[in-house]
């Protein structure tokens, strides 16, 4: 992955440090009444636009936390400043 | 030629002699010798032949431009000499040879190039169809210069890192020095690649004065200089291979004697780059102007300055250039003959340098140029003509200096998307939109005078500075203004062919492509550089297109008159030829140990084995069944390392509702003192973890995990309660505790000896937790079940952990207590029928479908838990597979792991299978489609290799072994 991140704690770090944790689906929705197909569609379908994004990562290889940052997919920048993980772990 | 040994600019060391093998016979020289100087050094001149017609090749470039001295080193094919410093012991052979160097048996094919016109193998061949396939077998065969051994193994050691900095500057020549130097000075971070040995660039080996000093002293202060600069990290023979979005950069660096590598791949990410890569020269056309004995302008004066050798006894001059004249004159003082120098252009030179032929007496021939070189392996012979073809003149020499001027070295900006266009000045493409963050500087320009080359560096390297975010405006403007009053880019010649017909004439020495053969390309309507580089496949050799360069678009630009419309061929990484195994990176083998590593590898008969990133021991004997450890284990007691099991605390007011959330069963029933057995699934309910959870305290929990899920557990539970805000800490253990598993009927008769409590089975239950100590170690200590006997875990801090199984081992010992290792656990386990994750499951397998459902609580719907939705959904999903027990119909065969269940298709596979001691006859689980899941059902099996004979089996209930689980509660 030949780009950078901003990580809120860390600052800007190779791409490689960190996992990717999907487009920015909101939290969890109401479970009752969805079926199979509805699911299917809220755990594996994206948006996968061609522009900007708002993503979360991890920074597996240095402070482990999970924040969000807007990503331009069509030239791997960040737009804007990351977002740190609204679960603020007690730090 | 003892001027040549005590030149300031050497570049070898006379104290240290090497000697290599060539050929079959063994060659001296000295450390610095690159292998083809030091071959040249003892006279040799053919280095090998070329592709097609099997010319004699030999030094040109000194820079590893084209192919003609690609070498076999060390049994590594396509090795660059030029390029490659030579090491006592290496075996170097030549390539491309039919018979000998000095005669090679398939040179008549160089007779018959008029039967081999541009593209002739697209036509010929194949009429009629049949001697299609025969022609091409041979073609492929003559076809590329080294060869590989099908069994070949890349040797050497590779690396790689990834280093950030504010200015990456590409070349340590001056104008790549004083860059670094300006951006130093700004307070920027700096890293100068250079692709020689040595920094200093074209002033290295150049006696010209300037600012009263030969260049090569300017190099040398120079160098010093950026060495010892704190901000600015050097790596020398280290080549670009390219630049890309975002200020990154490749490169390669070549080991030296010192180093832990032999080439180490380096991906930069630079916040501006300063491209001052210099320039090679451009090759003169005429016929047979490859033959060993004609070389560039800078190649004669290296071989003379950096390694201390003539590059022969007389030379004639055929240049374009004013280096060109400065050569002649610097080798004629190192005692060479000059002939002559003829200059393509009719005026223009510098009038210091002409003097500077008068005064040694060398004949100077304005407009005038080689047009032919004579020769059996090397040059014997130059005939030099007018530029209009009209006079000729012949001279006897062994030394041809032949070039056409400069041509820039924009590789790094070209692939950086700069768009190229024709400069009539410089008589250079040059780029006319440059990349963001992207500064060009030195004679890449075009620019020649020193100061001027030295004063674009230090722009490029502020306006880099400047990008990285230095407040340098005003340094800027005055470097502006100094650069605007020194001597701007000099005019270039525009000289491309001598006045001859071009059968001869070679445009690219890697493909043996010549200039007729250009021509014959255009004439079938192949009009533009990149249609006739493929079509006569020049530039697409290892030169990786140096030689052709400007002047295959030139060539086309005349002959089609229109200069200003071609374009020379699209530049891509790597920008030099680089091996694969670099690019592989890091070849040294990394692994975790236990603290229980030494004990158990100094056993004897242990055998240790790579589990994931962990080595672990597998068995303890030759037997790899492990039988004895087996049935040590069923009948009395045994002791297994399991340090590398997964540990987490997690602990904070809303502790509980982490694990609510990611296990799937009730955690509000986890208590203390007792341990709880429970699964995660993903969000599609197939099941991604096991483990077991204790409370320690209020709001304070202790977790096991996999193996191989401990460095993505905590992860993994941050990441799926990340929007709901609570407050709770996550620690891993993983490393801070080792485990050891000791089992066995007699396991709590070794305990008891050395706990410091009751461990009776009232005090101390299955399925139960307790803390204390063992002599004094701090041990967490749990009753579980897993190989299905009377069995303890011990987690106690990483550093007691060899202590505690020392004092095991002495408590056992009359018991006779053994090791146990993987193999036995896993057969163990298999017979009370415990999965383990990864083998019994897969990734689509589902909680359901490996029996686990009674984990799954569905009454905790508030919580969300992952997987809960997915596991409703597929609860009674059809045609999944599904976990079966199963026994074989012949008792005597033991079907292998991941062999298939088959009948008209493929029903599932064979999960783990062993012979059970405990049942006393073959056991296994296996995933099989659900219409075959029932007790009693009968399947075969296919193992690899059976050709046709399958095994049969029936499925049966499980666990194969104690079916009511008394052992493991006693």
């Amino acid at each position: 992955m030949s780009f950078t991140l901003t990580c809120p704690v860390c600052g800007k770090r190779n791409a490689y440090e960190f996992r990717f944790g999907g487009e920015d689906k909101g939290p969890r929705p109401e479970e009752s009444g969805m079926t199979a197909a509805s699911w299917c569609d809220y755990v594996h379908m994206n948006n996968c636009v061609a522009g900007v994004q708002k993503e979360w990562w991890c920074h597996k290889d240095g402070c482990g936390s999970w924040f969000t940052t807007s990503r331009d997919t069509r030239t791997n920048l960040e737009t804007g400043t990351p977002q740190d993980t609204i679960t603020s772990e007690v730090k | 030629m003892d001027r040549l040994n005590n030149l300031p600019t050497l570049q070898i060391r006379p104290d240290a002699a090497i000697s290599l093998m060539f050929e079959g016979k063994y060659y001296r020289g000295w450390e610095g010798d690159t292998v083809a100087s030091l071959l040249y050094r003892n006279g040799i001149r053919v280095f090998g032949r070329s592709l097609k017609y099997h010319r004699p090749r030999g030094l040109y470039s000194l820079d590893g431009e084209c192919s003609n001295t690609t070498l076999q080193i060390d049994g590594v094919p396509n090795v660059r000499a030029e390029n490659t410093l030579a090491r006592d012991g290496m075996s170097v052979k030549a390539q491309n040879v039919c018979g000998m160097l000095e005669f090679d048996m398939m040179g008549f094919m160089d007779k018959l190039s008029w039967a081999m016109p541009a593209g002739f193998y697209y036509e010929a061949f194949h009429k009629p169809a049949r001697i299609w396939p025969k022609a091409i077998g041979i073609i492929r065969k003559a076809a590329g210069l080294g060869v590989l051994a099908p069994d070949f193994v890349m040797p050497g050691k590779y690396d790689e890192i990834f280093p950030n900095t504010d200015v990456c500057v590409l070349g340590g020549g001056p104008a790549g020095l004083f860059a670094a130097l300006a951006a130093a000075d700004a307070g920027m971070s700096v890293i100068l690649l250079e692709s020689r040995p040595a920094l200093g660039g074209s002033f290295a080996y150049r006696a010209a004065r300037y600012t009263g000093i030969p260049l090569y002293a300017r190099a040398a202060e120079l160098s010093a200089e950026v060495e010892c600069n704190p901000l600015i990290r050097v790596f020398k023979h280290t080549s670009v291979l390219g630049t890309y979005h975002n200020g990154s950069v490749t490169a390669m660096q070549r080991g030296g004697k010192e180093d832990a590598f032999d080439e180490r791949y380096i991906e930069i990410r630079a916040g501006s780059i300063v491209a001052a890569t210099g320039c090679t020269e451009r090759p003169l056309l005429f016929d047979n102007n490859e033959r060993p004995g004609v070389m560039q302008a800078a190649c004669a004066q290296r071989l003379a300055r950096t390694w201390g050798v003539l590059p022969g006894k007389e030379a004639v001059f055929s240049i374009g250039h004013d280096y060109g004249i400065e050569v002649a004159l610097d080798l004629a003082d190192l005692g060479m003959k000059i002939l002559c120098v003829a200059d393509v252009r009719e005026d223009g030179q510098d009038p210091e340098l002409l003097a500077g032929l008068t005064e040694r007496k060398i004949p100077f021939f304005r407009g005038w140029v080689a047009s032919e070189t004579k020769g059996w392996n090397s040059v014997s012979k130059v005939t030099l003509s007018t530029t209009g073809g009209f006079r000729h003149r012949q001279f006897d020499c062994d030394t041809l200096v032949a070039s056409a001027g400069l041509t820039p070295v924009w590789g790094p900006l070209a692939l950086g998307q700069a768009k190229m266009t024709y400069d009539l000045h410089t008589g250079f493409f040059l780029p006319k939109h440059l990349p963001d963050n992207m500064h060009p500087a030195g004679s890449i320009l075009g620019i020649l005078d020193p100061g001027s080359i030295e004063a674009s560096g230090t722009l490029a390297g502020l306006r880099a500075a400047a990008d990285c975010g230095a407040d340098v405006s005003s340094a800027i403007e005055s470097a502006k203004e100094k650069a605007a009053s020194l001597p701007g880019p000099a005019r270039g010649s525009k000289f491309v062919m001598a006045p001859v017909k071009g059968a001869k004439t070679f445009i690219c020495f890697d493909e043996d492509t010549t200039v007729k053969n250009v021509s014959q390309a255009l004439a079938r309507g192949f009009d533009m550089p990149e249609l006739i580089k493929r079509f006569t496949s020049a530039g697409t050799g290892p030169g990786q297109g140096g030689i052709p360069g400007h002047n295959l678009p030139l060539y086309v630009g005349i002959t089609r008159d229109c200069p200003a419309e071609v374009k020379p061929t699209s530049i891509r990484a790597p920008l030099v030829p680089a091996s694969i195994a670099a690019f592989a990176g890091s070849n040294h083998d990394m692994s975790k140990h236990t603290p229980l590593h030494e004990p158990q590898a100094a056993t004897t008969g242990a055998v240790m084995e790579r589990v994931g990133v962990w080595v672990r021991a597998r068995r303890f004997s030759g037997d790899k069944l492990s039988r004895a450890e087996i049935e040590n284990v069923r009948n009395n007691v045994g002791m297994l390392d399991a340090s590398t099991l997964g540990k987490f605390r997690i602990h904070g007011p809303d502790a509980l509702k982490v694990l609510q959330r990611v296990y799937v069963s009730d955690m509000s029933k986890v208590v203390q003192g007792r341990m709880r057995y429970t699964a995660m699934c993903n969000e599609d309910g197939c099941v991604i973890d096991d483990g077991v959870v204790t409370k320690i305290a209020e709001n304070d929990y202790y977790l096991t995990a996999s193996t191989v899920r401990a460095g993505v557990t905590a992860e993994w539970m941050r990441y799926h309660t990340r929007y709901d805000g609570w407050k709770y800490h996550i620690v891993n253990l993983t490393d801070a505790y080792g485990v050891i598993n000791l089992a066995g009927p007699n396991a709590r008769k070794v305990l008891e000896k050395i706990a410091d409590t009751d461990v009776s089975n009232e005090a101390f239950p299955f399925s139960c937790y307790r803390e204390f100590t063992i002599q004094g170690i701090p041990t967490r200590s749990m009753r579980l079940g897993f190989v299905g006997e009377l069995s303890y875990e011990f987690h106690v801090p990483s550093s007691y952990t060899q202590a505690l199984w020392k004092i095991i081992e002495e408590a056992g010992a009359e018991f006779g207590i053994r090791n146990f290792g993987l193999e036995a656990q896993s057969t163990l386990r298999l017979e009370k029928g415990h999965i383990i994750l990864g083998s019994e499951s897969e990734q689509r397998t589902t909680l359901h479908d490996v029996g686990l459902s009674f984990l799954w609580d569905r009454n905790k719907a508030e919580w969300k838990t992952v997987g809960a939705v997915a596991l409703e959904q597929t609860e009674k999903q059809k045609g999944r597979l599904k976990l079966v027990g199963f026994k074989m119909e012949d008792k005597t065969t033991v079907p292998k792991d991941g062999s298939l269940v088959v009948d008209s298709r493929i029903r599932g596979y064979v999960c783990t299978a062993r012979h059970g001691y405990g049942a006393g006859e073959p056991v296994g689980m296996a995933l099989v489609e659900d219409e075959l899941a029932t007790h009693g059902s009968n399947f075969a099996i296919f193992e690899d290799n059976c050709e046709g004979r399958l095994l049969q089996a029936r499925v049966v209930p499980m666990p194969f072994y104690d079916v009511e689980g008394s052992r493991m509660k006693m």
